[in-house]
């Protein structure tokens, strides 16, 4: 076979994964658009006039930048200290502590609101601003901390010894500045995009509403039939929203792309923290506790009965909400399960062609790829109902593409595809060039010249991406309530459940999707031993 | 069986760089080195004969078969020529073993454990590169080059990092490998050394262009052009001014021009170690001594003319040490024009 013919082999995952973007991405929100400018109520300079006069859109947007920066602040101050401390102090199990600043990420937020809810009263703007800050802060974590591995020890010391530890400490910080800032502009863009939360801690007495929940109000109010005449379509409101995170999405890829690569380093030395060393291990206890320890607390709280008033609780109790749970909602646990490793299998597929692209020959390819990061799910989720609701030239097969999981698998890959072509793309670019163009004079097949050099190499980042796709789906509840096949997952369930006082079984589903969660990315640690720390 | 490589009138615009037209014939089985500074584009020229980037205009051809050219582009794998890469460029999930059993599909594990074994890596046959030292890494990317066979190689600065040391081992390897394979071998460097511990030819480039091309021996005793000799053999090159009637001006006096020189401000004096001597006399251009040198023929000044470096024999009983002498011609004047047109 000649190499012309092998090549077209290799570049059919190519165009599979640019087909797959040009339909689950681009026709979606191109029908938004056009059903905007074109339909019967489309876009006007009325609309624009009437959304520039609409004071509840404004208050909404402002309610949404106040939460979003809100809740990034406290993004940083966790995350970045967890980082800080955890890397460059001799701060007690400061080893382990490293990778768990990761695993806030598998609990979703709706479950950290969930468990403060149990505990406290936690209504408002700064519980919100609170409570998704937490949630968040994981993406700061996990940046800071490969910012803070990448920097030159040598190069800390020198500056330590050159002008004191006080500049010392800011050249570090001003050296992993890329990273820090993409963290924080990824915390920003989930927190304003979430929908769940701030519809969860509101549904009493509302008093504030962010702009993802007036697209999603428009959007039903629109579904009904009702008349809308101050605003025709839902893009509409949601076009200024777009292009401001668009610009955000494109200042953190140019921000990541541009943090220098260190080649080899040597760590940071561990400076010690004195009479600090024993509380510094608060912060990080806090954040952990926060994200993670109380969600589990008070799930497994209502496990063993106290959201039902049950005295004393006790563990025959939990044998029934076990029972009820699995006779109720073990086959939405499987749905999930199910969804989550058929789009994370989907996504790795997929993105590792559009990541070898993408940082070989079209860096243009990566704001494409990220273009579903920029928007709120629940966006997303409306442009995949209108453009596929029809099931456009299926008609004639009878086969309901729309009603089937194929189509959730599809919607929810769209949706966590940046993040997967993102960090194998970043894991490409780490990889010579030259040792590729090697692979050239190797007298052998196409394919098999592209899955040994190309793909292996990539496998470790492809788990890492498998599993955080695999995370993301497990807990995604925005495209949940969107897509008909998703209406059937556990946290779709679970979110009604918790409105309608069913706790007790909802915790034991809640804590198995949990355990799902964490034992997926746990597996090769515990079947291949391999380093926990690769995760993050 | 060697084959000849012939490249003709090749061009390449690569954003503000133009290479060529180059020129440059290869004999079979010869060993031969493109020699010139970083940026002068011999590395874009080995790239173009390898088949990893496509001339814009010029052809090339090995052998008999024309692998580049109008409308005409055979892929490396082609083209029957393996490349050494500068630092190995190995594959960096891959053992030893693996790199060349991939490499070369009807290699044996055990014929690639005996090439090892003749390269000094019998050890490293199950490490990843990761594990190696830099000279353990480039001899494996040349045993990966030469496992299918190629009948031209190239090397992209093989010894590049490569320690002192291990520098003679590498050396002798290419060379025996290359002899028992009957190769023809195609080096790229900035290395004078480098270039002349492994080739017997040399090509020297300068700007994108070929300066000249000849035996290595030839090039170094009686360059054609002032650059050559600078970069070949350190020899400082002085400017000159022309004063007509075919005469020129040279910081050390007035000199007839060669015959069919060109422009004589394109001449330079050129001066090989030892072609001057300091004197405590008052002729010849005053220079700064920077360091005194010991050597085989009598203690050497290096000096500094105008902005070059001269190596000047130091006078037997030298009276002056206040930092400066005066220099003088030992013979006659070499005045070579600066590149060759």
């Amino acid at each position: 076979m000649t190499a012309a013919r092998g090549d077209r082999w290799t570049r059919a995952p190519l165009w599979l994964a640019l087909a797959f973007l040009l339909l689950f991405v681009l026709a979606p929100l191109g029908v938004l658009a056009v059903e905007t400018v074109w339909s019967a109520d489309g876009l006007t300079l009325d609309a624009w006039r009437a959304l520039a006069d609409d004071t509840n859109a404004l208050t909404q947007l402002w309610a949404t930048l106040r939460l979003g920066v809100a809740a990034t602040t406290l993004s940083l101050l966790l995350g970045g200290a967890h980082a800080w401390l955890t890397i460059g102090r001799d701060l007690p199990l400061g080893r382990f502590l490293v990778p768990l600043g990761v695993a806030p990420l598998v609990v979703p937020p709706i479950f950290v609101a969930m468990g403060f809810a149990d505990l406290a009263e936690v209504r408002g703007f700064w519980p919100c601003a609170m409570l998704l800050g937490i949630c968040h802060a994981p993406f700061v974590a996990v940046l800071a901390a490969r910012g803070l591995r990448a920097t030159d020890g040598r190069a800390y010391e020198a500056a330590l010894l050159l002008r004191g530890r006080g500049r010392a400490e800011l050249w570090l910080l001003r050296s992993i500045l890329p990273e820090l800032l993409a963290g924080c502009l990824l915390a920003f863009l989930f927190t304003v995009a979430d929908h769940g939360v701030p519809e969860f801690l509101t549904v009493k007495g509302k008093t504030w509403h962010t702009y993802a929940e007036g697209i999603f109000s428009r959007w039903n109010r629109r579904a009904v039939g009702t008349t809308f005449a101050e605003l025709e379509s839902p893009i509409v409101a949601a076009l200024p929203f777009l292009a401001g995170l668009g610009c955000l999405l494109w200042a953190a890829l140019r921000l990541r792309a541009s943090a220098p690569d260190r080649g080899v380093v040597r760590p940071l030395p561990r400076r010690p923290l004195g009479t600090w060393r024993w509380p510094a291990l608060l912060l990080p206890l806090t954040y952990l506790g926060a994200g993670i320890g109380v969600p589990l607390l008070v799930l497994t709280r209502w496990v063993l009965g106290s959201a039902q008033r049950r005295e004393p609780m006790g563990l025959e109790y939990a044998r029934q909400s076990y029972q009820k749970a699995i006779d109720q909602g073990l086959p939405d646990l499987v749905h999930s399960l199910w969804l989550a490793l058929g789009v994370a299998a989907v996504i790795v597929l997929l993105a590792i062609p559009l990541a070898r692209r993408s940082a070989r020959r079209s860096p243009w390819l990566d704001l494409l790829t990220a273009l579903p990061a920029t928007m709120p799910a629940i966006l997303l989720g409306m442009g995949l109902v209108r453009t596929f609701h029809a099931n456009p030239g299926l008609g004639w097969t009878g086969w309901d593409f729309y009603a089937g999981w194929g189509f959730a698998v599809c919607g929810y890959a769209a949706r966590f595809l940046p993040f997967a072509a993102l960090t194998l793309a970043s894991q490409v670019r780490r990889l010579p060039v030259a040792a590729e163009e090697a692979g050239r004079f190797v007298p052998r097949h196409a394919v098999h010249r592209a899955l040994r050099l190309h793909v292996q190499p990539l496998l470790p980042a492809a788990w890492s991406a498998f599993v955080l796709s695999f995370v993301l789906s497990l807990r995604e509840l925005d495209l949940a309530v969107m897509l008909p096949a998703a209406n059937a997952t556990a946290v779709r369930r679970l979110a009604n459940a918790v409105h309608f006082q069913h706790e007790d079984w909802s915790g034991v589903i809640a804590l198995m999707l949990l355990s799902l969660a964490i034992l997926v990315p746990l597996l090769p640690t515990l079947l291949a031993g391999r380093k926990l720390s690769a995760l993050s | 069986m060697s084959l000849a490589v012939t490249v003709t009138d090749l061009e390449q615009q690569k954003g503000a760089f133009h290479l060529g037209p180059v020129s440059l014939s290869v004999k079979p089985g010869s060993r031969t080195a493109i020699v010139g500074p970083s940026g002068s584009g011999k590395t874009s020229l080995l790239r173009c004969i390898a088949g990893l980037e496509r001339p814009d205009r010029g052809a090339i051809r090995i052998g008999e078969r024309a692998v580049a050219g109008a409308g005409v582009h055979v892929e490396p794998v082609d083209r029957g020529v393996g490349l050494v890469f500068q630092d190995g460029a190995l594959w960096p999930h891959l053992t030893a073993v693996q790199h060349l059993t991939f490499a070369a599909p009807k290699l044996s594990r055990a014929d690639a454990l005996q090439l090892l074994e003749r390269a000094g890596l019998a050890a490293q046959a199950d490490k990843k590169p990761g594990r190696m030292s830099g000279g353990e890494a480039q001899r494996l990317g040349l045993l990966r080059a030469l496992a299918q066979h190629p009948q031209v190689l190239l090397l992209d600065e093989p010894l590049r990092s490569v320690d002192v040391h291990q520098r003679d081992g590498l050396v002798l390897l290419v060379r025996t490998l290359c002899d028992e394979r009957d190769v023809t071998s195609i080096l790229v460097t900035h290395d004078r050394d480098e270039a002349l511990a492994l080739a017997d030819e040399l090509a020297v480039m300068r700007d994108g262009q070929l300066v000249e091309q000849g035996a290595a021996v030839t090039l170094l005793e009686q360059p054609r052009t002032a650059f050559t000799a600078a970069f070949l053999r350190g020899a400082a090159c002085l400017q000159t001014s022309a004063l007509g009637g075919g005469r020129v001006r040279t910081p050390f006096g007035e000199f007839d021009a060669p015959a069919a020189a060109p422009a004589a401000n394109e001449l330079r004096l050129v001066l090989f170690p030892g072609d001057a001597e300091a004197h405590d006399g008052v002729d010849g251009p005053e220079a700064r001594i920077l360091a005194r040198l010991p050597g085989e023929h009598g203690m050497r000044w290096r000096c500094a003319v105008d902005d070059q470096i001269v190596v000047a024999k130091a006078p037997a009983n030298p009276t002056h040490h206040n930092g400066t002498t005066r220099l003088r011609l030992t013979g006659s004047p070499r005045l070579l024009p600066w590149q060759a047109r």
